[in-house]
């Protein structure tokens, strides 16, 4: 120890503490930052089971070139949250494709029940609305539990 | 005067020390209760309605049959030889397939009643084989 008075004593003006009185300022910023980037889902919740996929991947494309289409185990076909009769389909696309300079794509949510010959209506009128570019929309499956199977 | 002088022991500013805490409290709680929504599937290009028929040879194609109980039954050309088969033989059979043959078309025809993810099932495998022609059809009998 130095002794008192002496050279070592000397008390340094800099401060030894990181200043902290700006972490407030920073920490909400970050989290209003947070809350205005972030988006909710538009849809409402439909309580659909998706079919799972082991192939399944995922699609890089921009959130507003995607149009959701549900198709619910009873045949009934929504888009955009409005109940669309099945041979309106392709009514309701067309404007939508071309509103997109011919980029959408399609993701198909089907329920895992729906029977097929529904699947099979919805995509005959995407095919007529030239929107050809689909995905089927699939949750993830490990092989492990597909092997169970 | 020198009573009025005399300085108040508690402080009268706001406590500010914990305010980072609370702010990043609050913002580690919304980053880990945020679900993102992704987009995720089977891809599949259809065919435009204006394409031409284009017909092609009965020996590139593979029909996959999907029943309406799940059961998947391989037809092979115009031969009317059906063959049974499980949902985790399909990878392995289209993988011979295609390298016998790259051009072959593995033609999925699913029956009206089928459920949709018996249909997924084999398509699935489909794309785990890496096939990249598939057709979906409706299967009318």
């Amino acid at each position: 120890m130095a002794k008192k008075g002496g050279p070592f004593e000397r008390k340094s003006k800099v401060g030894a503490e990181i200043p902290a009185a700006s972490m407030a300022d920073i920490a909400f910023l970050l989290l209003i930052f947070f809350m205005v980037s972030t988006t909710f889902r538009r849809e409402q919740d439909r309580h659909l089971t998706f079919p799972k996929a082991e192939a399944t991947q995922k699609q890089d494309e921009k959130r507003k070139n995607i149009l959701h289409i549900w198709i619910e185990p009873d045949g009934q076909v929504y888009i955009n949250d409005r109940l669309v009769p099945m041979e309106m389909v392709a009514e309701v696309v067309l404007p939508l494709y071309r509103a997109s300079d011919r980029r959408l794509l399609i993701a198909l949510r089907g329920d895992r029940d729906v029977p097929y010959r529904y699947v099979n209506s919805v995509t005959e009128q995407l095919r007529e609305a030239n929107a050809v570019r689909v995905f089927f929309h699939t949750d993830l499956e490990s092989r492990l539990t597909r092997e169970r199977r | 005067m020198a009573i009025l002088q005399r300085k108040s022991r508690v402080s009268d500013e706001i406590p500010t020390a914990s305010m980072a805490d609370i702010a990043f409290l609050l913002l580690i709680f919304f980053l880990t209760t945020t679900v993102f929504e992704e987009e995720k599937g089977l891809p599949i290009v259809l065919p435009e309605a204006a394409a031409e028929q284009v017909e092609v040879s009965q020996k590139n194609i593979i029909h996959f049959l999907v029943q309406e109980d799940g059961a998947i039954v391989i037809r092979r050309g115009e031969s009317t030889a059906e063959q049974v088969v499980a949902f985790s033989q399909i990878e392995g059979i289209m993988r011979q397939e295609i390298g016998s043959n790259p051009e072959i078309i593995a033609a999925v025809k699913t029956a009206p009643n089928a459920p949709y993810r018996h249909m997924i099932n084999v398509l699935d495998e489909l794309q785990s084989a890496n096939a990249q022609r598939i057709s979906l059809q409706l299967w009318e009998r």
